[in-house]
């Protein structure tokens, strides 16, 4: 089991997706649940105990999706407001940084704010990549508001997923 | 420093959301966030709306309800494997009641990088004005 999930100033970190650690044990999958009970428990309401909410108060984090299969990862993050100029990707042997900010449309000089419920200012989110890439391959693309990243695979990953056949005796 | 129109009270601006009973689509519909601005002479709307496309999205105003409606497209990897999602990916839907003439004809609309901004110009009529004082 892994030691993060039993550490309480951890709770609701986010969850990168660093490696499969246990995947699939029962025990694991019920600690996750009972830490995500606590988790929703105590979510908005700015009192969790060693909350990272309140240090991240009002700041623009974006919410990135990783999807992958045998030739690829795919990594989106979501960045309505921001032009790809103001967008930074590195990329080293196992983990990927995105960096930008999110500036006002507007100043807010003579108006008045009835409505405040989206959240500006500059972020960084360093993903952890599961698998080795080909980091001079990578591609990122954005496209209405959402950065697509893909990142192929090595050819060495590749043949590590072969299906093994089964010899009938 | 422009004096703020009274007139508007931000409890009158207030979201309708959603309250269907019942799902008639078979996509998952999200609430974009806002910021509602004003100044003297117009009322300003951005939205997030992220993988939003250009030409889906719908701002109708009927009678005084104003409505943001936009729709995502499908951005499935058949053979991907999720190995992780913080967002969800689905339509937008959203709806104000303004309780404020404002120039219906001149009101503005624009999608960039995922983010609506509607410029609603105030009625002549409702516009704060100083009335200068005569010294008599």
């Amino acid at each position: 089991m892994a030691m993060r999930y039993l550490t309480p100033f951890r709770w609701g970190r986010r969850n990168v997706p660093a490696g499969r650690e246990g995947e699939g044990y029962p025990i694991d999958i019920f600690q996750r649940e009972m830490n995500k009970l606590f988790d929703d428990f105590f979510k908005g309401t700015g009192l969790k105990p060693f909350s990272e909410e309140m240090e991240s108060f009002g700041e623009f984090t974006p919410q990135v999706n990783m999807t992958e299969d045998d030739k690829s990862i795919q990594v989106s993050a979501e960045l309505p407001g921001l032009d790809e100029k103001d967008i930074e990707i590195s990329l080293s042997k196992d983990s990927l940084t995105i960096k930008g900010e999110k500036k006002e449309e507007t100043e807010h000089k003579d108006k008045e704010a009835y409505y405040m419920e989206r959240s500006f200012g500059s972020f960084t989110r360093v993903l952890p990549i599961p698998k080795d890439v080909n980091t001079e391959k990578a591609e990122a693309s954005f496209k209405k508001g959402v950065l697509t990243i893909s990142l192929p695979k090595l050819e060495k990953e590749k043949q590590s997923q072969k299906k093994i056949k089964i010899k009938a005796g | 420093m422009a004096e703020p129109s009274k007139s508007l009270k931000p409890e009158k601006a207030q979201a309708q959301e959603a309250t269907v009973a019942e799902r008639t689509k078979d996509r998952r519909t999200y609430i974009p966030v806002v910021d509602i601005l004003e100044d003297t002479n117009n009322l300003y709307i951005y939205a997030d709306m992220p993988g939003a496309d250009d030409r889906s999205v719908n701002v109708t105003l009927e009678n005084d309800v104003l409505t943001i409606e936009a729709q995502v497209a499908d951005v499935s990897f058949d053979k991907h494997n999720v190995t992780y999602a913080e967002y969800g990916i689905g339509d937008y839907y959203r709806a104000f009641t303004l309780n404020e003439p404002f120039e219906r004809d001149k009101i503005e609309a624009k999608m960039k990088n995922g983010v609506l901004s509607i410029i609603l110009p105030k009625a002549e009529a409702v516009k704060t004005r100083s009335i200068p004082i005569k010294v008599g």
